[in-house]
């Protein structure tokens, strides 16, 4: 059974990054390196929930709040508590990770769309807890006064080039963490608990500790995807923790294919350049998004989840 | 927090009939919102996300037809039929295209809507918040009680919406119709094989409960004001009042909504920032103690 | 090894299971049988943790495990297979035996190193030898036959070496000819692992022929109970199965 092994995704992640690296020597615009920070901070966003769509089969509503409570509580502690960027970054994963253990706790027990829905309740709770305590956050303005970013370790953020390496390297390490979890036997009981929770239980299982521990994880992983926003936008917006987030969050893993790994990336990068092309036009950019949603899902009628299926079991069966 | 002022509140009769009175106003509008919701979850099994938007749509068509004919009885009417015929066509060209696909199929068909109906009334009617004041019938002076001030239009709101949830509750229980819905939702392909036509059924639920849902928007509209995107917040509202009266049972909505809008109400006084968080705080003992709501079945 | 006492379970007011109390011992081969609703389904579910009894013991090598969770008695040794085969689609074969190891060896939520673990392999790779299906080793076990799934059902179970195996309805949904290979795969298993082995079935002739010990369950009650030619004999076992008229008849 051929297995890809620690050893040689550690080379091909480098090897990623290498790349990535190097790419602004070809394309030095601004535009180019300021995409690719945004699409990392998407990617480890969506790649963080479609461990909970796609590989536990919880489909989350409410992924956005993590990324806005990623995003803020980075922004909030490099403003107010001139920590470094390392120990901010820790303590808002330390943040994140106690929030999602709590909202996790109630709403992983539940039925499917009692869970969806209940997830989204929870970010739309940050939303307005956001919006009201306008002496902290800001209200609907955002964060203003901008993240100070103090050297580290020789790394000077302010620097977009040094930014632009440093959000490639977090995403990498990002996607590769992920990536390894899913390739592990805790990844292979979320595939299990997914396909058939019933009979995980009767593995011996305890399916919502299980459940609970994926919804830790990706909310973590959701606050990073927070945590380079914020780093890119200098500041922390509202919008971060609106429900459109987990929305287009859900889209970019359908567009890019759920049962697929890298899909959430390739569907961050097709979504952020479709606004960014789409925004030249027109201000209406809701009206033609929801129109491409609405072709998309209509044409990909039998559910992305039976395409995707599919082509991995295509893959799986010439594999095997 | 600001429990003095709750406090203070409380102590005072007239304080407590208005905020009262408040309540059950936003708690009865949430109710129509919910029952709608409820409605088309019980028969159809489908989620219908975009329930908010339609509320959006019947708070703009009545501020249209008010606007344009002055009568605020043809705008309750006329918003209330167009919704509802907008949510028919929803669900026949779209909708019922997606019910045997994953759930997030059925979410972004939903969530498209949402951003087209949310660009649509923007550059239909603006984006700025608007008002549609109160319509010359109900300006007469507030009925005073106790100190408290009960406007008359709030009077006309009860009433109605009682006369609504009177209505439904005799279509889905006495008549023919009603049979044939609860019949569908409990076993569609028995149904349709006893010769009655389930997409018939299926799009007339989805019209009623879309129905539900633009009234609601039609009746606040004198008292609320309106945005692109206020589709929203009642859409989480009214799902947080299914889960605790109980996903499919209309008393539940009422009992839910009536303490949600309360809840709202007197939290607002007492901890001005963390309002919301009351409600889920709320919701999310409910859910403890009784996972199916106060009065679901277990599904 | 497994005793049931006094077991009641009602639905909504119907009895589905009424005083059972039943013994199983150590290492034996029992078919529990009768007819369509007699609570079958109900007593292996109130057994494995599906269901919470009303009432009675469940006890399994001396400890009662009535009303624990089912993951709780899962670990205690119950091992189940399901009418309808209960696996894992997108997953094949191997993928799911070994998943299934790993819970037993409580190493399923480990992030350490990557699936499968090595002490894993030969495990899996001996329950899919017992069960016959090495064969199918890579294939999705959602693209498998039925009879397979079924078998695959049976695997998944076996892995975590149960000391209590309940079998519900091995040969379901299978041609005659298949559901004698079943039998034989099933009764090969149970002598090489010496576990104790209840199924439920139908067909007479393969109760007859592989059970050690019958039970015979109606209405939710226990009609009777011994070996094939006591049972075979017994009148109230005819009267269940044939009526009244051929009970008579045997006795006579």
């Amino acid at each position: 059974m051929r297995r890809p092994s620690l050893a040689r995704d550690a080379i091909v992640a480098l090897a990623l990054f290498a790349l990535l690296a190097f790419l602004p020597t070809v394309f030095p615009s601004k535009s180019f390196s300021d995409f690719v920070v945004r699409a990392s901070a998407f990617a480890i966003f969506a790649t963080s929930l479609n461990l909970l769509i796609g590989y536990s089969g919880m489909v989350s509503f409410g992924h956005g709040l993590f990324f806005g409570l990623g995003a803020y509580s980075f922004a909030l502690l490099m403003q107010k508590t001139g920590s470094s960027i390392p120990a901010a970054i820790g303590i808002t994963l330390l943040v994140t990770a106690l929030v999602a253990t709590a909202v996790g706790a109630i709403c992983v027990r539940l039925k499917e769309i009692y869970f969806s829905f209940l997830t989204l309740a929870f970010q739309m709770l940050l939303y307005s807890v956001i919006i009201a305590w306008t002496d902290v956050t800001g209200g609907d303005q955002g964060l203003t006064g901008g993240v100070p970013r103090p050297a580290f370790l020789g790394i000077r953020l302010d620097d977009p080039h040094h930014l632009y390496v440093f959000c490639c390297a977090i995403m990498v390490a990002s996607l590769f963490l992920m990536w390894h979890l899913v390739q592990s036997p805790f990844g292979y009981t979320l595939r299990m608990i997914r396909d058939n929770p019933r009979r995980a239980e009767f593995l011996g299982i305890a399916v919502w500790r299980v459940r609970l521990m994926a919804f830790v994880v990706a909310g973590v992983f959701g606050g990073l995807g927070g945590v380079i926003i914020s780093l890119f936008v200098s500041s922390a917006y509202p919008d971060f923790a609106y429900w459109t987030i987990s929305g287009e969050a859900v889209f970019m893993i359908l567009l890019g294919g759920i049962g697929v790994f890298l899909g959430p990336l390739a569907g961050a990068a097709l979504l952020l350049a479709l606004n960014d092309t789409v925004t030249k036009f027109t201000e209406h950019y809701s009206l033609v998004l929801g129109i491409v949603i609405l072709v998309f899902a209509l044409g990909m009628r039998k559910g992305l989840l039976g395409f995707g299926m599919e082509r991995w079991r295509a893959r799986a069966g010439r594999g095997g | 927090m600001d429990i003095q002022a709750l406090l203070t509140c409380l102590a005072s009769a007239s304080c407590i009939v208005t905020q009262t009175t408040g309540g059950l106003i936003s708690g009865i509008l949430l109710f129509l919102v919910a029952a709608g919701l409820s409605l088309i979850f019980g028969t159809l099994k489908v989620t219908n996300f975009m329930h908010g938007s339609l509320y959006m749509l019947g708070a703009y068509f009545a501020y249209t037809i008010y606007t344009a004919t002055g009568s605020y009885a043809l705008a309750v009417v006329g918003s209330a039929l167009g919704v509802a015929a907008f949510g028919w066509a929803f669900e026949r060209l779209f909708m019922s295209r997606v019910y045997g696909s994953d759930v997030l199929m059925q979410l972004l068909v939903c969530y498209s809507f949402i951003l087209i109906l949310d660009d649509a009334v923007k550059i239909i009617w603006g984006a700025e918040f608007r008002s549609m004041g109160m319509p010359a019938a109900f300006q007469g002076p507030p009925i005073v009680v106790a100190g408290g001030v009960l406007p008359v239009f709030y009077l006309f709101l009860i009433g109605m919406t009682l006369l609504v949830a009177a209505a439904l509750g005799l279509l889905i229980t006495r008549t023919r119709m009603g049979k044939i819905v609860r019949a569908a939702a409990v076993n569609p392909t028995m149904t349709s094989a006893l010769g009655i036509n389930t997409t018939l059924v299926y799009g007339g639920v989805f019209a009623l409960g879309s129905l539900l849902a633009g009234l609601a928007g039609a009746l606040a509209v004198p008292v609320r004001s309106m945005v692109s995107g206020m589709g929203f917040s009642i859409l989480i509202e009214s799902f947080i009042v299914t889960v605790i009266g109980g996903m499919g049972s209309v008393a539940g909505a009422m009992v839910g909504a009536l303490l949600i809008g309360l809840v709202r109400s007197f939290g607002s006084i007492g901890f001005p920032l963390f309002t919301e968080g009351l409600m889920f705080a709320f919701m999310t003992a409910v859910l403890i103690v009784k996972p199916s709501g106060l009065f679901g079945r277990e599904a | 090894m497994l005793r049931i006492e006094g077991l009641e379970k009602s639905f909504g007011g119907v009895a589905a299971i009424k005083d059972v109390s039943l013994d199983f011992s150590a290492g034996s081969l029992t078919a529990v049988i009768g007819p369509n609703g007699a609570g079958k389904t109900s007593f292996f579910n109130l057994v494995s943790g599906l269901l919470r009894p009303d009432a009675g013991r469940v006890l399994l090598e001396g400890k009662d495990i009535a009303g624990l969770p089912a993951p709780e008695i899962v670990r205690r040794g119950i091992g189940r297979a399901f009418q309808i085969a209960s696996i894992f689609p997108s997953l094949t074969v191997r993928e799911s035996i070994l998943g299934a190891v790993h819970a037993h060896r409580r190493d399923h939520t480990g992030v350490g190193r990557r699936f499968p673990l090595a002490e894993a392999r030969a495990e899996a790779d001996e329950v899919m030898e017992l069960v016959g299906l090495s064969a199918e080793a890579d294939r999705l076990s959602g693209s498998l036959s039925h009879g397979d799934q079924k078998v695959l059902d049976i695997a998944l179970a076996l892995a975590l070496r149960p000391k209590v195996l309940l079998l519900d309805e091995p040969t379901a949904g299978m041609g005659s000819e298949e559901r004698w290979q079943m039998m034989e795969t099933v009764h090969g298993l149970w002598s090489k692992r010496q576990m104790t082995l209840v199924f439920i079935e139908h067909d007479m002739d393969i109760v007859f022929k592989f059970a050690q010990t019958i039970r015979v369950l109606c209405y939710g009650s226990v009609l009777a109970e011994g070996t094939p030619e006591d049972v075979r004999r017994h009148p109230k076992v005819i009267e269940a199965y044939l009526g009244s008229q051929y009970s008579a008849e045997v006795a006579g």
